[in-house]
């Protein structure tokens, strides 16, 4: 089934991305565009694989959980938008809309 | 000259480093105009840099590997107090707070960095049309594409800007700007080069590498690039060889060399299978023997099951630019207005496309059918390949299915976009290294690349048989009348 206006629209939010009026239409084209492209994966024969399974030897970097000092605080804080002091400043939180949560959005 | 020549000039104080250095500046003055490879040129710091250079040799200290060697590096490579942009609007004024590790080795190496290259936003695309800044023009016929994501850095390479570069390739962005703009271009192993400082594009598929105009220039770069990295969790412990080890073999005797029967009726433009039939030509002269090997599901579904994975990762790495901490930040009454506007102005079509496919498929209903099909897609392709390398040392395939198109060929069509890397993705699918070279060129004057697969840390087999095709055809030209 092809994917409707309103359905980019909710994914889009899902997203955290404003999509305009005018993306909307090329966005909802090509993402079925995709998704058509995409049954293709289908008629695969994909019996009995494990899809976490790890098929090689792991070559994971482990390090020894140890304190060490970094010097880039301040520069880290030059980079803020918006800078209060040593905080990021951000808009309103706790008085947002407590609008429906999608199970997406809970997870 | 090449990255070896520079060196040995170097280290033997016959030509300084600050002279190698302001050629290569003159250099990119002359074209860069034309070609637009560069976003943020560091021409001041690069000629401080290779004074230092200079002066370890007068006093008689060790410059390293890469001594007095020009190189540019993508732009989505951090590189301490300097624009970082990913080529996005997000980040047009971004400075990181730390170098890339690659970065790191590259300049202990005593290699000068020259400038940051130009890229698709967010290494998202197949031309570097999806830089938020500019296009960049293909050397070789300029109302074309150099290819991407890392278009950049291979125009640059290709112009003589510098003997090497680097780039980064999740599903072939190294690969297919080597191979539309004529030069080397390998994309090592999964974890055999760190990303850390790497901006993340899809993590279980990004790798940075080297671009090059000759073999030896990108041995030695590997050289440099694969030192293991404890700030890099995939990057691997296990010992390097020395990569220029592996050259000057007299003959491939003994190679086995895989031809993929299914890629044989794919449609691939006529000049790409001339150069895959010279490069047959050129292996067996030099000893290695041919065997067929079989990829059906890697031909059939390697392109679907990349757009659905690459997608998904993106959309959760792409979740950190939210418009609190660095990048740019849009004027919102409350947080959510904050992260949908930001987002909505800082990204491009592209990477807006990408984040909504990503998030699509990851979303309760959906996951099932398109995540969890492709995750097992994936490991039957890397099957498919593992099983081919019980028959074959290397494969041989085309780089890409066509030579570089027009530009705004491709923009207002994704699907035909994303074909150009119908042949490469497959290969980050799998963790595999590949290396694109170039066998020559067309009846129109545009380079035609050819690609080399081998299995996981088979970089040595890479080099030499690109080697062998070097011997015969020489090494690649310069574009735009360089040296």
């Amino acid at each position: 089934m092809p994917i409707g206006k309103d359905e980019i629209l909710r994914i889009a939010r899902l997203g955290r991305l404003f999509v305009s009026e005018e993306e909307v239409g090329p966005l909802q084209r090509h993402l079925n565009g995709i998704l058509e492209h995409f049954e293709r994966l289908k008629r695969l024969d994909l019996e009995g694989i494990d899809p976490f399974a790890l098929e090689e030897e792991t070559t994971a970097f482990l390090r020894e959980d140890a304190v060490t000092a970094w010097a880039g605080r301040e520069e880290v804080l030059q980079q803020a938008p918006n800078r209060e002091g040593d905080f990021f400043r951000v808009p309103r939180i706790l008085e947002e809309n407590e609008e429906e949560v999608s199970p997406d959005e809970r997870r | 000259m090449n990255a070896v020549e520079i060196v040995k000039a170097v280290k033997d104080a016959r030509i300084p480093a600050t002279e190698i250095t302001g050629k290569a500046i003159e250099r990119i003055r002359q074209v860069d105009s034309e070609v637009r490879a560069l976003l943020t040129p560091l021409f001041e710091r690069a000629l401080e840099k290779a004074a230092e250079i200079d002066r370890k040799i007068e006093h008689n200290q060790d410059p390293g590997p890469l001594a007095g060697v020009p190189v540019v590096v993508k732009d989505n490579l951090c590189m301490r107090g300097l624009k970082t942009t990913c080529g996005s609007r997000m980040l047009e004024n971004w400075c990181p707070p730390y170098d890339a590790s690659v970065i790191r080795f590259l300049e202990e190496a005593g290699a000068v960095v020259l400038g940051k290259t130009n890229m698709d936003e967010f290494a998202m695309g197949s031309s570097t049309e999806n830089s938020a800044f500019f296009p960049t023009a293909n050397p070789w016929d300029r109302e074309r594409v150099p290819g991407g994501s890392s278009g950049g850095s291979a125009a640059a390479v290709a112009c003589g800007y510098a003997p090497l570069a680097l780039g980064s390739d999740t599903g072939g962005s190294i690969r297919q700007p080597a191979a539309f703009c004529g030069v080397y271009g390998l994309k090592p192993t999964y974890g055999l080069v760190s990303r850390f400082g790497l901006v993340a594009f899809a993590s279980s598929l990004d790798q940075v590498g080297p671009f090059s105009r000759s073999v030896e220039d990108l041995a030695l770069a590997l050289n440099v690039l694969s030192r293991p990295d404890p700030a890099d969790a995939t990057s691997s412990r296990r010992e390097r060889p020395d990569y220029t080890a592996c050259l000057g073999k007299e003959d491939l005797k003994g190679l086995k060399v895989g031809l993929v029967s299914e890629f044989e009726n794919y449609p691939v433009q006529p000049e790409i299978r001339e150069a895959l039939a010279k490069v047959e030509a050129i292996l067996r002269g030099a000893g290695a023997e041919f065997v067929p090997v079989s990829l059906p599901a890697t031909i059939e579904a390697g392109l679907p099951c990349y757009y659905i994975l690459a997608p998904a990762e993106a959309s959760s790495n792409l979740a950190r630019y939210d418009g609190v901490r660095y990048g740019i930040s849009a004027k919102a009454e409350n947080l959510m207005d904050l992260y949908m506007k930001t987002r909505g102005l800082g990204f491009g079509p592209e990477v807006k496309r990408r984040i909504l496919t990503g998030t699509y498929v990851l979303s309760s209903g959906y996951y099932d059918a398109y995540y969890l099909v492709a995750q097992k897609a994936r490991i039957r392709i890397s099957r498919e390949f593992r099983e081919a390398f019980l028959h074959a040392d290397l494969l041989l395939m085309p780089t890409t299915p066509t030579l570089p198109f027009k530009k705004g060929e491709h923009q207002d069509d994704p699907i035909q976009m994303y074909l150009s890397d119908v042949f490469t993705l497959p290969v980050n699918l799998a963790g595999l290294p590949g290396l694109s070279l170039n066998a020559g060129y067309s009846s129109s004057g545009l380079p035609v690349g050819v690609q080399f697969v081998g299995p996981k840390w088979g970089e040595e087999t890479l080099l030499a048989a690109a080697e062998a095709v070097e011997r015969v055809l020489g090494k690649p030209a310069c574009a735009l009348g360089g040296d």
